[in-house]
């Protein structure tokens, strides 16, 4: 019934649906219209989208909701990508951290002003996050500062930036606390509301959440430094774990099956090619249609009766 | 002027709905039969109406003298004519309709679970014949057959014990009482149709659609015409007939839905999330969770992700 749709290539858009806060977006905030940028992701490496609002002095990310199968009504318009951007604040300490790392292996150990630090060919716009309000004040949380006159001078402390991050974990574990998110290692679902709400996460399940979500903000190197840093235990992986005692029968009766299965292997229940149905030829191929017949048997030519 | 008052269906024409007639004391009073029969089955175009009719058993011959006869037999004019004739004979004879429109019937094809034309249709008559059973003493039911006529008759004998159900092909032109829903169905059906009220804006809309019958040139070339690229159609059309569809699909932009063929793992390899079988399969990075590539699950399971470009 559903006849092959092709995919048409996307087109580009020049509109999308942005959730920000007024505050970030507002061309009338001193300083200006916000930017749009390209700068160094800290975890990947790679290029991502960031927003500079009010003159810079601000830093956001940009993070896509995509899931298949949405468009948007805008007005009196459709648009194909359903995507919904989220603009929201971001420390841009996450974004100049790499470079300090790099200058603090490549300067062996010296002190450096922070504009020569922060430079990047590929991402000339990385510059400006030293524009940010927060930027300069912050440094001191993952650098040893000094100071010769008026110019400060940086060098990139591994020990201050772990205990750095160590705050920003924990502040993220209160966080997803006060939020009620789900940690726990088994997949629960958000919509499913328990009567008795459940506390019963650890806080080892806490930390080892919020050191993976802090994880997309740094690098992997970085990333398990900090999860040593935090003690948090090896995670075994689930292949070494035996099942749990309880569950294992005791029982020293040999096992049997309950029912002969072999009696299928006549031709009769020879596997059949497996049809190839999406969801809904197979809900329709369920119903009752007894009865009904394909509009084009009508159309069809009679079949001729045979002559005697 | 017809003398049904199809107003409160026109009101919203976009969903279902019941009209009665007042039940005559005499239906209350004495043993009634009932007959049942539809109108608008096959068009792609407008309502589906399916009609009761009662009357005291013993006032039967009464009704055969009204010459009420199938309405497939009789010219519009007529069937208004005989539908005057019930109407003056609401001391005894009483009856219900159940509008289905075109939209009902779409959406309820075209849903996740699929509700199909019998269902509907069977499910439609019960309802009536349920209504029917809270007023009027009912002892006899004839229906004209949805599907093969002794499984239907089974199905509605075991809903509703201690009536008499008799399913026929062809009941319409058998039982009078058949008939004289069938033209109550059918007076309402083409009221319905002539006097459709489009919801959309389609400013001085043309109404000049035929029979409504997918094998109508008038009926095609209408739609043809009303189809929009985007939306398809307007409310006046079932969208789940393949005649519908095939325009949609060849004239009308893509729209995919996500019970469409391309489902499950493929799906999921593109989206770059993972699948269920995924789970059972040895895993493809190394096991060390933090490794770069793989998304925080805070975010995967929000579908949320860093953006290189717009």
């Amino acid at each position: 019934m559903a006849a092959k749709k092709k995919r048409t290539p996307h087109v580009g858009n020049d509109s999308w649906v942005v959730i920000a806060a007024d505050s970030a977006v507002d061309p009338q905030q001193p300083g200006g219209d916000p930017s749009l940028v390209t700068l160094r992701n800290p975890s990947t490496g790679a290029g991502s989208l960031y927003m500079l609002s009010s003159g810079d002095w601000r830093l956001f990310e940009v993070k896509a909701f995509e899931e298949d199968f949405h468009s948007w009504f805008v007005g009196q318009a459709v648009q194909r990508d359903g995507k919904l951007l989220f603009i929201t604040p971001m420390d841009p300490l996450y974004l100049i951290l790499p470079y300090l790392m790099k200058s603090g292996i490549e300067a062996q150990g010296k002190f450096q002003p922070a504009d020569q630090v922060v430079m990047d060919e590929e991402f000339p716009a990385c510059s400006r996050l030293l524009g940010c309000t927060r930027s300069l004040a912050s440094l001191h949380h993952v650098t040893e500062e000094k100071e010769v006159g008026n110019l400060k001078f940086h060098r990139y402390s591994q020990e201050k930036t772990l205990s750095w991050l160590r705050k920003k974990v924990e502040r993220t574990v209160a966080a997803l606390k006060k939020r009620s998110i789900s940690v726990g290692e088994g997949v629960k679902s958000t919509t499913y509301i328990r009567a008795k709400p459940e506390w019963d996460y650890s806080q080892e399940d806490y930390l080892r959440y919020a050191h993976g979500l802090i994880s997309e903000y740094i690098s992997e190197d970085l990333s398990k430094a900090l999860y040593k840093h935090l003690e948090l235990p090896e995670i075994s992986s689930p292949k070494e774990t035996e099942p749990s005692s309880k569950k294992r029968k005791l029982s020293d009766k040999s096992v049997e099956a309950e029912e002969d299965y072999t009696k299928f292997n006549s031709a009769d229940f020879a596997r059949k090619p497996p049809k190839k149905m999406t969801a809904a030829q197979k809900s329709l191929a369920k119903v009752d249609k007894t009865g009904m017949k394909p509009m084009s048997s009508f159309f069809s030519p009679k079949v001729k009766m045979e002559k005697k | 002027p017809s003398l049904m008052d199809l107003s409160p269906f026109e009101s919203d024409n976009s969903v279902s709905c019941r009209l009665t007639s007042p039940i005559p004391d005499a239906c209350r009073a004495e043993e009634c039969c009932l007959g049942i029969d539809e109108a608008g089955r096959g068009p792609v175009l407008g309502p589906m109406v399916y009609g009761i009719c009662f009357c005291p058993i013993s006032r039967k011959d009464e009704l055969k003298d009204l010459k009420v006869a199938d309405s497939k037999t009789l010219t519009e004019a007529e069937r208004e004519a005989l539908f005057e004739k019930l109407d003056e004979a609401k001391s005894y004879i009483g009856w219900a309709l159940q509008v289905l429109s075109p939209n009902t019937i779409s959406t309820s094809m075209l849903q996740r679970t699929k509700y199909n034309l019998n269902a509907l249709s069977h499910d439609t008559a019960i309802g009536l014949v349920q209504y029917a059973l809270d007023g009027v003493q009912l002892k006899e039911v004839f229906v004209d057959t949805v599907g093969p006529a002794e499984k239907y008759e089974d199905k509605l004998s075991k809903i509703f014990p201690g009536v008499n159900v008799t399913v026929r092909p062809k009941a319409d032109s058998l039982f009078p009482i058949v008939s004289a829903a069938s033209i109550c169905a059918k007076v309402a059906r083409d009221h319905a149709v002539k006097h459709w009220r489009f919801a959309e804006e389609l400013g001085e809309a043309d109404t000049d659609y035929g029979s409504g019958y997918p094998n109508d040139p008038k009926t095609k070339a209408w739609l043809l015409r009303y189809l929009d690229p985007v939306f398809g159609y307007p409310q006046f059309v079932r969208f789940s007939w393949s005649t519908a569809q095939t325009l949609m699909d060849s004239r009308g932009v893509t729209v995919q839905l996500d019970d469409d063929e391309e489902g499950g793992e493929r799906a999921a390899q593109r989206q770059n999330s993972r699948s269920m079988l995924s789970y059972f399969s040895a895993p493809a990075r190394g096991d060390n969770p933090n490794s770069t590539g793989r998304t925080h699950r805070f975010f995967s399971d929000r579908r949320l992700r860093s953006l290189d470009t717009l």
